[in-house]
């Protein structure tokens, strides 16, 4: 019995892994005609766990490539990464057919680019969400001249969405959570902290935020990105608990937050993160309050352009408010609902932080 | 007159005497002074918690209940300590320890902890419990299955790649005729074919049972993930927006304070899950088929003698388990968030499988083991928001220890239908 209880959990957990087989599916679009430097020119990419349509930053990320493909006729591809063990042998396959760039996705990634750039001095490389040459994980290694970070302070715009939200609470309790606890998830969480915070002191007011203690820096967490069912709990769980505006961080996850929304009857809103919720996720629209958005897509076609024009630089890109990096996405169907005073100080709040007057601190921001 | 008693004594049975097991009252006692020391006497003396015992939807509310959150960890955890003496008594004695002092002992230590962790906030119980029986829903669904396959002798990994199946077939069958029956019908149908599979392979061709298990897992979530890219993203409207059931109050029962909206005022597919719970104990263990069926499972060489069809017996019941996995797929989809999503059971159907081994492979027991990991898994939700000393991660962790800790301690050995796993081959 023992024996096949271990059996039974060993496979288990083989099933688990056995989600990513071979590093299989290959995207590939021809380019167009154009000149004969930019159509030799291969933009590579490889996805995290999400896949290519994650609905967030892997698919922001292709967008990001393919509207460089239009710009100049080059070509573009993709290689998806099923488990954490694809990540090498992807980054590598790609390094042997001579791509001019190879854009990885995603902080997990990190490792696999770092190594491959070392080994591969020749080759360019952009990563999202991850700087690797500040990574404490990698110190001692030598930083590399051929990896440019994209980075984004998604803080400064999640603190215009903790404001707005405060302000537009009916119960003065305003939700968050998280899918796993990573930098590039608490950030969220701390800009909107934050922002709620500026609220209750500008208007001397007493809304709540639940899911997230910034001085902490702990909070609610789903364990994953892929499980609707457990966010939609999550959320009840808050909504229970008096929010009635929910920020899940949580990608696939955070959909479920928008199926309890739907399901309230138009008592709760939800912010978005990453990508417009109104148009990635257009069946649960009508609750989206805002969203919370990362320029990915810009910075990787401008990253690619660059190297196709031979500008490349290994300065990382901060994506932030001055640069339209990241900001607040209409309200869409709220437009209408957000007190035009309010709006008006949410604009205000932004040309402050623009301009410095107010300096959005996270410990998670992106270090360069 | 006397009447002559002296009849030739009965002889006298040798008495068997079982070794004495301290390992509940040990158990107990150790969480008990653990109770007692961290929860009661290291508590802040000054704070309350309060129970808040409603949730909005009752007829007449029940007032919050607020206690002294020091006193009462220390009263629940003397309760514990009481429980566990008891224990100690009873193994002396050689007798084991009955359910509801287990039971007993687990509510007193739950509340203590809870006065403890929730020391000058509100904790919702009733929202509490709600949320336990969602998240135990396909749970329980997945146990059944197993426990229809196994109590016959077939051992089902494939209730992960089943309960997917269902999610798939009822989201695409419910956004297409826009009817939550014929979604239902569909995720029934999606098991049967994957049980059907495992039944071809495992039953009538001896393949390993588990090996087949596996195989089908990776495969469902292959195909599913598949037709999930190529189509039901490109055209949501059509192929990927099922309608969702509604919560439906039962009149009078969920009025019952607390239970009542726990237990009555959930979605179809939560009443489904009792029936089909209550089928199938009753059907192993009142009928014929019942009785044939754990005949197979433990000694099929016997069942064969009198006359059962072993095979077709087993193949029947990995169909039927099949089809109540199927059936808890439709949960994901119709009965929570609408859309079907990539490997939206997310590991759900390997828990349940834990669940009923866990339940010692009874329909009721593995009723108790989901509910525990929902319970777990739910609390843990619940303390992260209201705030806890204990970090996220930690609490994430919680409904594997919660069981590691009953499994350990608490329940009995489990012990497998005998003939579980082992393929019959007739000589």
């Amino acid at each position: 019995m023992k024996t096949r209880v271990l059996a039974v959990s060993a496979l288990a957990a083989l099933t688990l892994a056995a989600c990513g087989e071979a590093p299989s599916d290959e995207g590939a679009t021809g380019g167009a005609t154009g000149g004969t430097a930019a159509a030799d020119f291969l933009g590579c990419m490889v996805t995290d766990q999400g896949g290519i349509d994650d609905r967030s930053f892997n698919a922001s990320a292709w967008e990001g490539l393919q509207a460089a493909e239009q710009d100049l006729g080059i070509q573009v591809k993709y290689v998806t990464s099923k488990s954490e063990s694809d990540y090498t042998p992807n980054v590598n396959s790609l390094v042997a057919e001579d791509c001019g760039i190879i854009v990885t996705v995603g902080f997990s990634l990190g490792d696999a680019t770092l190594t491959a750039a070392q080994a591969n001095a020749d080759e360019k490389f952009a990563i999202v969400d991850e700087n690797p040459d500040a990574d404490p994980d990698t110190d001692g290694v030598q930083p590399t001249e051929n990896i440019k970070p994209l980075l984004f302070n998604t803080a400064e715009a999640a603190y215009l969405a903790g404001y707005l939200s405060a302000g537009m609470s009916e119960s003065g309790t305003v939700g968050t959570f998280g899918g796993i606890k990573l930098p590039t998830v608490a950030v969220f969480m701390d800009g909107f902290a934050d922002g709620v915070a500026k609220y209750n002191e500008d208007k001397g007011a007493d809304v709540k935020l639940l899911g997230w203690d910034k001085a902490k820096q702990d909070g609610l967490f789903a364990g994953k990105f892929d499980s609707p069912t457990d966010g939609k709990n999550l959320a009840s769980n808050l909504i229970q608990q008096g929010a009635d505006i929910i920020m899940p961080v949580a990608g696939g996850t955070g959909l479920g937050a928008a199926q309890a929304a739907q399901e309230s009857g138009g008592k709760v809103a939800i912010v978005w993160v990453d990508t417009d919720g109104y148009e990635s996720a257009s069946q649960y629209k009508e609750v989206f309050l805002t969203t919370v958005e990362k320029g990915i897509a810009n910075a990787v076609e401008t990253a690619t352009v660059e190297t196709v024009n031979g500008q490349f630089t290994n300065t990382p890109f901060i994506g932030t408010l001055a640069n339209d990096g990241v900001g607040l996405a209409p309200y869409h169907d709220f437009e209408s609902k957000v007190p035009a005073e309010l709006s008006a100080e949410v604009e205000a709040l932004k040309e402050q932080i623009i301009d410095g007057t107010i300096v959005v601190e996270s410990a998670n921001s992106p270090q360069t | 007159m006397a009447l002559d008693t002296s009849a030739p004594p009965a002889p006298v049975e040798p008495e068997i005497q079982l070794p004495i097991s301290y390992k509940a009252p040990i158990t107990m006692g150790v969480l008990g002074v653990f109770a007692l020391v961290v929860f009661g006497l290291m508590g802040d003396p000054a704070k309350t918690t309060t129970f808040d015992l409603t949730i909005g939807t009752e007829a007449f509310a029940l007032p919050d209940v607020a206690v002294p959150s020091m006193a009462f960890s220390v009263v629940t955890a003397v309760l514990c300590l009481i429980v566990a003496g008891y224990a100690l008594v009873r193994a002396r004695s050689r007798r084991r320890v009955p359910w509801w002092a287990i039971l007993a002992f687990g509510l007193a230590f739950i509340l203590s902890f809870l006065s403890w962790v929730a020391a000058g906030k509100t904790l919702p119980v009733t929202g509490l419990l709600q949320g336990t029986i969602l998240l135990s829903v396909p749970l329980i669904f997945g146990a059944q299955s197993g426990v229809l396959c196994e109590r016959a002798g077939v051992v089902n990994i494939a209730i992960e790649g089943q309960l997917l199946a269902g999610a798939f077939m009822s989201a695409v069958v419910g956004s297409l005729t826009n009817n939550i029956w014929l979604g239902l019908l569909a995720a029934v149908v999606a098991g049967l074919l994957v049980a059907w599979v495992l039944a071809v392979f495992a039953v009538t061709y001896f393949v390993d049972q588990v090996i087949v298990g596996v195989v089908i897992n990776t495969l469902v979530l292959g195909l599913t993930s598949f037709f999930y890219t190529a189509v039901l993203s490109q055209n949501v409207e059509t192929w990927n927006s099922p309608p969702v059931m509604q919560r439906i109050a039962i009149p009078v029962l969920s009025d019952i304070p607390i239970l009542g909206p726990v237990l009555f005022n959930q979605s179809l597919i939560v009443y489904l899950m009792y029936v089909l719970v209550a089928v199938v104990h009753v059907g192993l263990f009142r009928t014929r088929w019942g009785l044939r069926v754990r005949a197979v499972g433990e000694h099929p060489k016997a069942a064969d003698t009198v006359g059962i069809d072993v095979n077709r017996v087993r193949f029947r019941n990995v169909l039927l388990g099949g089809m109540a996995a199927g059936l808890g797929g439709a949960f994901f989809t119709l009965g929570s968030v609408g859309a079907f999503g990539k490997a939206m059971t997310a590991g759900k159907g390997f828990i349940a499988l834990a669940a009923m081994i866990f339940g010692r492979w009874s329909p009721l027991g593995a009723v108790g083991a989901a509910l525990l990991f929902g319970f777990a898994d739910q609390l843990q939700q619940v303390l992260s928001i209201i705030g806890t000393p204990i970090p996220s991660q930690f609490m994430l962790m919680a409904p594997y220890l919660a069981t590691l800790f009953v499994v350990a301690g608490l329940a009995g050995r489990s012990r497998a239908p005998a003939a579980d796993g082992v393929p019959y081959i007739k000589s």
